[in-house]
Order: structure tokens, then C-alpha cells, then sequence
């Protein structure tokens, strides 16, 4: 069976986000077909049986997580959507929402059938301001056409759905962080347990489901969950958005089956490093993830694959960096980016965060010490594993991986008094060699 | 805290099978076996936070460590509290907590009592590797009574869950975020609540500090005395702390059944009038001073050359001298008791339980025990006109408290109206000037003895005097020479032994001593099992 | 100074909108300052107060979820703040020149307001728009894959929308 794209096939046409233009298409038709014909256990199974995995960041199998929410409760249950996309390197939901919008309402409306599920809540960063007009527009679309509300789509089934921008913060992309947010608060993650299937948004079991996740479900009703298992490898099936920037020709968002090697999603679809340079480092999942040497883009890009070679899917945000870049200034960059953001709640994160991007700075400005280089991976050691959420570990991951792939450019950096930038604009100290990053 | 439910658990705790109630935390599981894991930001009388990461322990459950603090117990659980693992958790949380915090100890007020340098010394690294510039933060008031040394603070959000849960007034809040967080009010709403002293107390580092107490001593040159705030009729443990004879500090000490952890503002910076200028520190007759050891005899002359005696008690004195009082006016045929009390003041109560009685003084039940329920009813109305109608000769009245306005308006207008005063006050004032005999009164928190609260709990008083400069002898001294010379008693007791009396002479003080009420008192109704003999026979 | 706030009738509806859609009051918190941010200007002192005062929910802790979020207009932010998305895919595509560019052209660096109040200079971290890196989102819109020409042409276009001439 050939590749079909279900989220990008129209978005270059111009009313493609429009409520006509996807119902033309056949838009609404399994969310119709879910209310009126479908039970709810069995929407479970055949997601669990499609093996759609989550494409927020964790993979975590989507049915396995719907199967988690007690069945009887008295309390009511939440769909928090997850379109809080700020993991650097991502930017898939964001196309989604502002071109497929109807696209994620769908799926939406399926998965609260699953889960018997009646108000659902859309979580968007609030930088994303046009995004948030265009899926507000058809929100109020969908309810005045009957789509949502009381009797969607002409069935007894009640749902509504409620647009809640945040105000920046990374950490809101982490399921409780969003639900604290949601809940007025700041976003800061929750212990856990409970976990937000039995306890999550005002104490009520709560399903955290990211766009990309939600937009798979139309076509896994529509072709099957055998048909849908086929796309890709086994484990980690489907279409998947891949996102590639950095140093390459032809940054964007490429819709591919799951498992593509990754060679071929730079050189082939993003038209390979840019200027004819050559590649040097590359991040695979969004900045959390561990980073590839140039030797090591091998590897296809699916869940199991990249986490055989010690990194992982992630939000599938490809950063490609070409041989000027300097890994301590990349260093820098991101850890400066999880410093920034970590909500400061535990001590190992609100700390450690700070502390790698003080040794990172160090470095780059001709103030680093060959210890520098283990002293950051004992830090990252002494952050992993030890916290309230993911975030020190996604600040771990990067650092450790970078200042033991890329020593060379830490001797270097440390040799002759920092970083080539940092040389290059102060050269009073050494002539070390001048590249711009 | 823990479940009601009395499932026993069993669990594994540091290779040794162990059972404890189900519902528990590990961490309470573990310090019922002896077992102290170190925290920060947990605290029985708040919710659990759980972001400070020291309690790690590990866990046969999970491959990470687990904090201790916020899981419970299950069967067939095992922890490590000590593994390589959990070690290896809490060093790290440690040279975290450390690469920021300044090196402050020389300067800050929590050395000594400080739980990070505690902890620290435990389990913290002797060296830091951190060659980084440290972080700053903000310096400010948060309100008329704390201050905030923000580079020192550690986040655990403990005194903003105070201020939500217990004094419900949410003052306190995080702001910013990362390591840019920090404890701070709203601009222009300064924390100003009747509990909020509390927060300095479970700050776990400098980061709170009292302006109350702050550059005032170092805790560890501080004498202290277990005893009872005498600011109202809650009762609430404390422990009074005093340098070179100068009361410093006041703090609460837990007792779940009293105070839970915690006292309010009033009691807590209530001390200062005991070095009011207008203190009585001598003994005076409307001739001149009379020295302490003159002045037993002197009240003893008063009392035998007087042809009616009313007594008139106060709310502050604690049973042994009301008990010698009763003696003494049961001794002289004619005499009577009343007792006077302060005006009711406002009675606060909190969310989390916490209350400031509006009887802003702790013995009115154990004066009502003592003298009958009338006391401050029918026979302070007829004790008042007896006075004012000239038919009671000599009035010795006990205007003893905190406050500085005497007996109150009624009251003092009697006083001075009276033929003949004997007076023993805490403050000089209308009511004492002219007397008769002025004699120094012990302010509440320098008697030793015993006070009933209003939940009718009998708690000790144990006196600050020996920690402070007022040396002039107390009323329990002064009562029982006035009785020898009248030869009521042959020798003086202890306050304990005054209590002894008592409770072999009343019903309602029966079985109870002082050693049964301990540190953290008895219900008046509940007779302690019978412990040992009378003093002297083995 | 301080005249007293009040949210406008239109605000007021869209405000009691919100708490039908959430089972807690508090909940309405981040939707509410940003009606509060859209009819004040920003989210000062005052205006904070505003909405704890109306939410009837503690100062402090509307205080703390300001301080917390790094998006609300917050008091002193020039008429245009232009946040430059500084994170590694726009770093590796001259970020750093586009924030080099608007501090020669506009005398500001990072954080600070020029002194006609109309510019504010900050850097962000990723507004996920990598694809068309280097980026700035000014107020609310997106301006992406900016050259230096660029930037030139869009400090002068708000320039003129402000109705002021170029320096």
C-alpha cells in the first residue's frame, strides 16, 4: 500500500482549514461513525490494536493509556490536549492546528467517545496567537454546525470543547505541568502517583493526549487497525509528522511513514546540508534527546530504532548542525534554554539546570577547565532520575551526550581560550581559528 | 497524615521485615522504627510538596529512587534507606541544595538550629566543586515582623503552604521561576496575620528571619525553659529561651492535643513587659521600700491587724498560689475570695484548626476549680461592694498579667478606694500607688506552677526567673512565710509540693502531680495511673 | 495616578463566559489576565490586583502566576516587543545578527525599552517555528525567516504604523 498523507495532503491550499473543505473530503465521517456505531471498548481495542504510540514526546501506546481511566467513577472525566508544543525543534502540532484544525477536533471527538469523555480542553502555547484564532474559529464552527455541543453530530453524545492559551512555559508541555496550568495555576508538574489517569485535572481521571496523537484517529478508523499497523515498522506504525531545521536546504515538515532513515529525511526531503558543507552533529527528537555524530545518522527514524542507538523519537524536531557549528556554543545554547525553563520546583533540576549552563559559559568564554568536561556528566548523573518530572533529564540527555561525543571542540575551546565566536569577537587573547557560528 | 484504618502492613526496611498501620508514609513508617530520613520541605502539619528530593530512598518498586515522604507503605514494599542507591540520591540533593546557598552561617541567625547545616554536616560533601558565581536574590520585608534573605532560600514552599492551610491567609507566594524562584508577597500586601511568626520557626534555613529576634543571640548560648504561654486560656506549649538574663525568644513546642506545632503573634512577641519600665521590682510601703526579706512579715502584719480581709485573685496565678491564697483566707475568720478578669479580647480561629481564645489570660478554670464557680460572678460583685461600702478593711489584691492598665477601670477606682491595699502587681500603676504594702507580682511567664486551659488541661509553668534578672522572691515564697509566721505550716515547699497539697486536699486536682502533667500536660478529668510513693521512703 | 479599573461590559461577558467553562473559578485565571492584558495594555500592580479582586482569589497567588509565565504583557514593555526566538535552531541561523542588528539600529539591547517607549528588545527561547528560522514574534505576530533587510523593513513598518518617522 502506498504512502497517503492524512495531515499535510491539503495544506497548501487555500481554504484547507476551512469546515466545508474537510467535510468535502470526507471530513467528520468516522468521528460519525464513532458516536453512532462504534462502542466505546472497542475503540479502545482497535487504537491498542493499531498500536499507535504517543507522538507528544513519550511514545507511550495511546489505547494502553485510554485503558487506564477507571471505568466506574462518579467523577467526570477530561481529554486534555497537549498542543503546548515548545520542544525546541518542533513544530508539527502548530501546522496541524492552523491547517487541519477540523482534523484535530475529529479526533477528539473519537477518543472522548473511547473514553466517555464530555468536555475536553485544548492546552496551546500562548505564543501560538494565529494558530489559537484559527482553531477557536473552528471550534465555533464545529458548534454551530452541531458538531460539538449537545448531540454531536446527531447522536446522544454531549461534548464540549474549551481553548485555554498558556502564557509561556516550556514545562507546560509536561502532562501535569499543563493540567497545574489548566487548573489556574502555575504550571508546575505534579507527583506522581496518582497519575493522571485515575487523578489528573481537578482530581478527575484525566486523559493527556498530544495533537499529532489525537489527528491519527480518523484514518485508523477509517483503514483499520491491521492496515494502520503496516505503515512503518511493528512497534512504532503510522504516518508521522517529522519536523528537520537547522543547517540544511529545505527546512520543514515532512509527512513520512514512521521508520524512514533518517540519511534520507535530511539529504533527500530537506535537501542535505546546506552550502555543501558537510554534517557534523545531529539531534534526532527535540533538544531532549541525546545527540548524533555525524557517523552516527544510521539509524531509522522510529521509536524502537532510536532508542537502540542510545537517543530517541522524541517530538521527531530533526536539528541539523554542518561542521562550523561549535558543540560548546550549541551546548550553551540549550542548556541555557532548560535553565530558563525549568519551573524550579526540586532542587536537582533547579539547580543542575543552572549549574550546566554556568560550566557551559565558562567554557565558551575561555574560562574552562579539562575537569569541565566530567564534572558535566557527573552533574547530569546526580540530576537524572531524581526529580518531579522529565525536565532534568531532558537537560541531562543533550549535555552528557555532547561533552562525550564532541570533546574535541571542549580541548579546543579550553586550549586556546573559548569558543571560536567568543574568539572571534575577542581577540586579544589568542588567534585561534575564526568561524562563525 | 496517616489513614484511620488499622490494617497492619508488612514491609521490608532495610533488610528487616517490619509491619506498620497501612496508610502510612514511608517515611513515618521508617521514624516509628528508629529510622530518621532526612527532609526539607515535609512537615506533619502541612501537605505534602515533595519537591525538595532528600528523603529518597530506594525502592524495589521503581528503578528510580523514591521520595519518602509522599508514598506509603505496601505489603512486600523494600527500602533501602541507606543502599549505594539512596545514598547516592541524597548526596546529590545535597551538593545541589549547597552550590547556591551562601556562606552565610556566620551571619545568619538559623545557625545552630538550621536543618540544611544539620543535614549538611550528615550528609552533605566537605568541599564544593562549584566554582560558579552563586545566584541573587531579593532581600526584603515580606512584613512588619519577617524578613526574607532570598539568596538563602530553598524553595520548599513550606511557609507558603502555612500561610494557605493553617493561617488561611496566603500572603506568601513563589514567584518567578527556575533558579530565580523565590518566596515574596504581592507588592503592597506585606504578610500580617496573627500566626505568622510560625513561618520563621519551619523555615528550614536563614531565609525567614524574625526582626524580632534577629542579631539577638545565637541560639546555642541561649538558655531555655519547657513552659506555657500565659497570653490567653489556649495554653499553647512553648519554650522560653533567654541570654545573660534577658528573655530573647519565645517558641512553640508540639503538642497535638494544645497547639499542634504552632502560637500566635501575641504570645509570641509578649514578653516585653516583662522589662517595662514601669515594672514593680521592690517592695514599698507609703514610707518607703521594705527589703525582700522584710516583706512576708510585713504582709503578715497587715493581714493580723486587719478585722476583715477580702482577697482578690487574678486569672494568671497558677493553682499553688491560688491554693495557698484559699489557706491563708480560710485561715482568717471573715475573710472572702473573689477574683477579677481582663476584658474579653477577639477570639481568632483558623482554617487549619489553630485558636487564639478571646480570654486573653490561661488559669480562669483553675481559680473556678479552686474557689468555686461564683468566683468571678456574685462574689466579685459583692467582694467590689464590700470595698467600696467601706465594710472590708484590707483588700490584698493580685493584679498580676501582661497588661498595663491594672484590674480595669471597676476594679482599679475599688483598689484605690480602699481603706487599707496590699497589692501585688506586675506594673506600677493607679491601682498600686498609695497603697498600703506594693508588692512585686510575678509576671506569667516567671511563675512555676500549674494552669488549667480552657479545654480543661492542666499544663506546668515552668518558670523563666532563673533565667532572667528578677530575683525579688515570688508570690509562692512570699504566701507560705506569710503563712509560717501565722503558723499555718511549718516549712516551705516547692511549687510541686504546693501542687502536692493540693491534689491531697481536692477532688478535682486528685492524683495529678507534677510530674504526671510532664511537658505536654493532662486533661484535669483523666487521673493518671498511681506512680510511685511519697517522697523520702524507698 | 491610579484611576479605578474595571473590566468593559464586553470584557465583563467574556469573563463570565469563562467560568462556565471550568468546574473551578481559579481555573479562569490565565484566560482572565489575558482579557486583563487586552483591555489594561498590560499586567502591572494594579491591573493584577484587578483580578484577584474580582476572582476573589488570593493577590499572592495571581502574583506568583504572573511572575511565572513569560508571555503576559507585563508594566513598562515598549508598544512593540519584539522577542527574538534565540534557541539553537534560530542560533544556527543568525539569530544572533538579527538581535545585533536591532540593537545597532534601535540603540537597545536585550531587555531594555527604547526611549520613545515604542520598541522592547528580548530574547526568547523556541516559538516553534525552526522551519523559518531566524524569527521574531512582535506582540502577537509572527515575523519569520527574517534576512537583515528585513529586520530593517520591519522596524520601519511599525515606525510608521506608530505613526512616528523613521530615526
Amino acid at each position: 500500500m502506498s504512502f497517503r498523507k492524512i495531515f499535510t495532503q491539503h495544506i497548501h491550499e487555500e481554504k484547507c482549514h476551512s469546515l466545508s473543505f474537510y467535510q468535502k473530503n470526507g471530513g467528520y465521517e468516522q468521528a460519525r461513525k464513532s458516536l453512532h456505531d462504534w462502542q466505546p471498548d472497542d475503540l479502545i481495542e482497535t487504537v491498542k490494536a493499531a498500536n499507535l504510540r504517543g507522538r507528544g514526546g513519550a511514545g507511550f501506546p495511546t489505547g494502553v493509556k485510554w485503558g487506564f481511566v477507571p471505568k466506574n467513577t462518579d467523577k467526570p472525566k477530561y481529554l486534555a490536549v497537549n498542543a503546548d508544543e515548545s520542544e525546541p525543534g518542533t513544530f508539527k502540532d502548530r501546522l496541524i492546528m492552523e491547517k487541519n484544525p477540523h482534523l484535530l477536533l475529529e479526533g477528539i471527538i473519537i477518543s472522548c467517545k473511547a473514553v466517555g469523555i464530555h468536555h475536553a480542553y485544548i492546552y496551546i502555547r500562548g505564543e501560538f496567537v494565529f494558530a489559537a484564532n484559527r482553531l477557536q474559529n473552528a471550534i465555533d464552527r464545529a458548534y454551530s454546525e452541531g458538531i460539538l455541543g449537545e448531540n454531536c453530530l446527531g447522536s446522544d453524545f454531549t461534548l464540549d470543547v474549551t481553548l485555554h492559551r498558556g502564557a509561556g512555559a516550556y514545562i507546560c508541555g509536561e502532562e501535569t505541568g499543563m493540567l497545574s496550568s489548566l487548573e489556574g495555576d502555575r504550571g508546575q508538574p505534579k507527583l506522581k502517583p496518582p497519575f493522571p489517569a485515575v487523578e489528573g485535572l481537578f482530581g478527575c481521571p484525566t486523559v493527556v493526549n498530544n495533537v499529532e496523537t489525537l489527528a491519527n484517529l480518523p484514518y485508523i478508523l477509517e483503514i483499520g487497525a491491521e492496515a494502520y499497523g503496516k505503515i512503518g515498522p511493528e512497534k512504532s506504525p503510522g504516518p508521522k509528522l517529522f519536523c528537520v531545521s537547522g543547517h540544511v536546504e529545505k527546512p520543514g515538515v515532512f509527512e513520512l511513514p514512521m521508520g524512514i532513515s533518517l540519511r534520507t529525511l535530511i539529504d533527500e526531503h530537506a535537501g542535505g546540508v546546506w552550502k555543501g558543507r558537510k554534517l557534523k552533529a545531529v539531534i534526532p527528537g527535540g533538544s531532549s534527546a541525546h545527540v548524533l555524530r555525524a557517523d552516527e545518522c544510521d539509524v531509522d527514524m522510529d521509536i524502537e530504532s532510536l532508542a537502540a542507538a542510545g537517543t530517541m523519537l522524541g517530538s521527531a524536531g530533526v536539528i541539523v548542525m554542518d561542521e562550523t557549528t561549535c558543540m560548546v556554543d550549541a551546548l550553551l545554547n540549550i542548556m541555557r534554554f532548560y535553565h530558563h525553563e525549568s519551573c524550579g520546583q526540586c532542587t536537582p533540576c533547579r539547580e543542575g539546570t543552572g549549574w550546566l549552563e554556568k560550566i557551559a559559559h565558562r567554557i565558551a568564554i575561555g574560562e574552562g577547565r579539562m575537569e569541565d568536561m566530567d564534572l558535566v556528566t557527573e552533574v547530569c548523573d546526580r540530576m537524572v532520575g531524581k526529580t518531579i518530572c522529565a525536565l532534568a533529564d531532558a537537560a541531562a540527555f543533550p549535555a552528557e551526550s555532547i561533552v562525550n561525543k564532541f570533546r574535541e571542540d571542549f580541548v579546543a575551546a579550553i586550549e586556546n581560550g573559548g569558543s571560536p565566536a567568543w574568539i572571534k569577537r575577542h581577540p586579544a587573547s589568542t588567534g585561534g581559528a575564526a568561524t562563525h557560528v | 497524615m496517616s489513614d484511620t484504618s488499622n490494617e497492619l502492613i508488612s514491609w521490608n526496611l532495610n533488610g528487616e521485615v517490619v509491619q506498620n498501620e497501612s496508610g502510612m508514609t514511608i517515611m513515618e513508617a521508617a521514624k516509628a522504627h528508629g529510622i530518621e530520613i532526612p527532609c526539607f520541605c515535609y512537615h506533619p502539619g502541612l501537605s505534602i510538596a515533595g519537591n525538595c528530593r532528600i528523603c529518597m530512598v530506594e525502592s524495589n518498586r521503581s528503578p528510580k529512587p523514591i521520595i519518602s515522604c509522599s508514598e506509603r507503605i505496601a505489603e512486600g514494599l523494600e527500602i533501602q534507606t541507606d543502599s549505594e542507591k539512596a545514598v547516592d540520591a541524597r548526596d546529590s540533593v545535597m551538593e545541589f541544595q549547597l552550590i547556591n546557598h551562601p556562606l552565610d552561617c556566620p551571619v545568619c541567625d538559623k545557625a545552630g538550629e538550621c536543618v540544611l547545616q544539620d543535614h549538611s554536616y550528615e550528609h552533605g560533601p566537605d568541599r564544593s566543586r562549584f566554582v560558579e558565581d552563586k545566584n541573587i536574590r531579593h532581600t526584603k520585608e515580606l512584613g512588619p515582623t519577617i524578613d526574607i534573605w532570598g539568596n538563602r532560600c530553598i524553595v520548599c514552599t513550606r511557609c507558603v503552604r502555612f500561610c494557605d492551610e493553617i493561617s488561611g491567609t496566603s500572603e506568601l507566594c513563589v514567584v518567578e521561576r527556575g533558579d530565580r524562584s523565590v518566596v515574596d508577597v504581592f507588592p503592597g500586601i506585606p504578610i500580617d496575620n496573627a500566626m505568622a511568626g510560625n513561618t520563621v520557626d519551619i523555615c528550614p534555613v536563614g531565609a525567614l528571619i524574625s526582626t524580632d529576634f534577629k542579631y539577638e543571640a545565637r541560639v546555642w548560648n541561649m538558655d531555655r525553659t519547657t513552659s506555657v504561654c500565659g497570653g490567653c486560656s489556649r495554653g499553647c506549649n512553648v519554650e522560653v529561651e533567654a541570654l545573660d538574663g534577658f528573655v530573647k525568644r519565645l517558641m512553640p513546642r508540639e503538642n497535638l492535643d494544645v497547639n499542634d506545632w504552632w502560637m500566635c503573634d501575641h504570645g509570641r512577641y509578649g514578653w516585653r513587659h516583662l522589662y517595662a519600665d514601669s515594672r514593680q521590682v521592690t517592695a514599698q510601703t507609703t514610707e518607703g521600700s521594705v527589703l525582700p526579706a522584710e516583706a512576708s512579715k510585713a504582709l503578715q502584719q497587715t493581714l493580723e491587724s486587719s478585722s476583715s480581709t477580702g482577697f482578690l485573685v487574678d486569672p494568671f496565678m497558677t493553682c499553688e498560689e491560688l491554693h495557698l491564697v484559699k489557706q491563708l483566707a480560710d485561715s482568717m475568720t471573715g475573710s472572702r475570695v473573689a477574683g477579677w478578669l481582663p476584658a474579653d479580647g477577639t477570639e481568632e480561629s483558623f482554617p487549619g484548626g489553630f485558636t487564639i481564645s478571646a480570654a486573653k489570660y490561661p488559669n480562669r478554670k483553675g481559680v473556678e476549680e479552686i474557689f468555686g464557680a461564683d468566683v468571678f460572678g456574685s462574689a466579685a460583685s459583692t467582694l467590689l461592694n464590700d470595698i467600696t461600702s467601706g465594710s472590708v478593711d484590707t483588700v490584698v489584691a493580685f493584679v498580676g498579667g501582661h497588661g498595663f492598665d491594672g484590674a480595669g477601670a471597676e476594679w482599679n477606682a475599688a483598689l484605690s478606694s480602699a481603706k487599707n491595699r496590699v497589692v501585688f502587681t506586675t506594673q506600677q500603676g493607679a491601682w498600686s500607688e498609695g497603697a498600703h504594702l506594693v508588692l512585686p507580682a510575678t509576671a506569667p511567664l516567671e511563675k512555676e506552677g500549674v494552669w488549667i486551659n480552657e479545654d480543661n488541661r492542666a499544663q506546668r509553668v515552668r518558670s523563666c526567673r532563673s533565667l532572667t534578672d528578677q530575683n525579688f522572691p515570688s508570690e509562692l515564697v512570699i504566701l507560705q512565710e506569710v503563712q509560717a509566721h501565722m503558723e499555718l505550716r511549718s516549712r516551705s515547699l516547692s511549687a510541686a509540693g504546693v501542687f502536692r497539697e493540693l491534689s491531697e486536699s481536692s477532688s478535682a486536682f486528685e492524683g495529678h502531680s507534677h510530674s504526671s502533667l510532664g511537658d505536654h500536660g493532662t486533661p484535669l478529668s483523666q487521673k493518671p495511673a498511681a506512680v510511685g510513693s511519697e517522697g523520702g521512703e524507698s | 495616578m491610579t484611576e479605578t479599573l474595571a473590566f468593559s461590559s464586553e470584557a465583563m461577558k467574556k469573563y463570565e463566559w469563562l467560568l462556565t467553562r471550568y468546574p473551578t473559578r481559579q481555573a479562569a485565571l490565565l484566560p482572565t489576565l489575558r482579557i486583563a492584558e487586552s483591555e489594561f495594555g498590560e499586567l502591572g500592580v494594579p491591573q493584577m490586583r484587578y483580578v484577584a479582586d474580582l476572582m476573589e482569589i488570593p493577590p499572592a497567588l495571581v502574583f506568583g502566576v504572573v511572575t511565572f509565565y513569560t508571555h503576559y504583557r507585563r508594566a513598562g514593555v515598549g508598544t512593540y516587543h519584539l522577542q527574538v526566538c534565540s534557541t539553537l535552531s534560530c542560533a544556527l541561523r543568525g539569530a544572533g545578527d538579527v538581535v545585533q542588528r536591532i540593537t545597532e539600529r534601535l540603540g537597545i539591547g536585550t531587555g531594555e525599552t527604547s526611549e520613545c517607549g515604542l520598541f522592547t528588545l528580548s530574547k526568547v527561547e523556541c516559538l516553534g517555528s525552526c522551519d523559518t528560522a531566524p524569527v521574531i514574534q512582535c506582540n502577537d505576530d509572527y515575523h519569520e525567516g527574517l534576512s537583515l533587510e528585513d529586520v530593517d523593513a520591519l522596524i520601519q513598518q511599525l515606525r510608521d504604523e506608530a505613526g512616528k518617522g523613521s530615526a
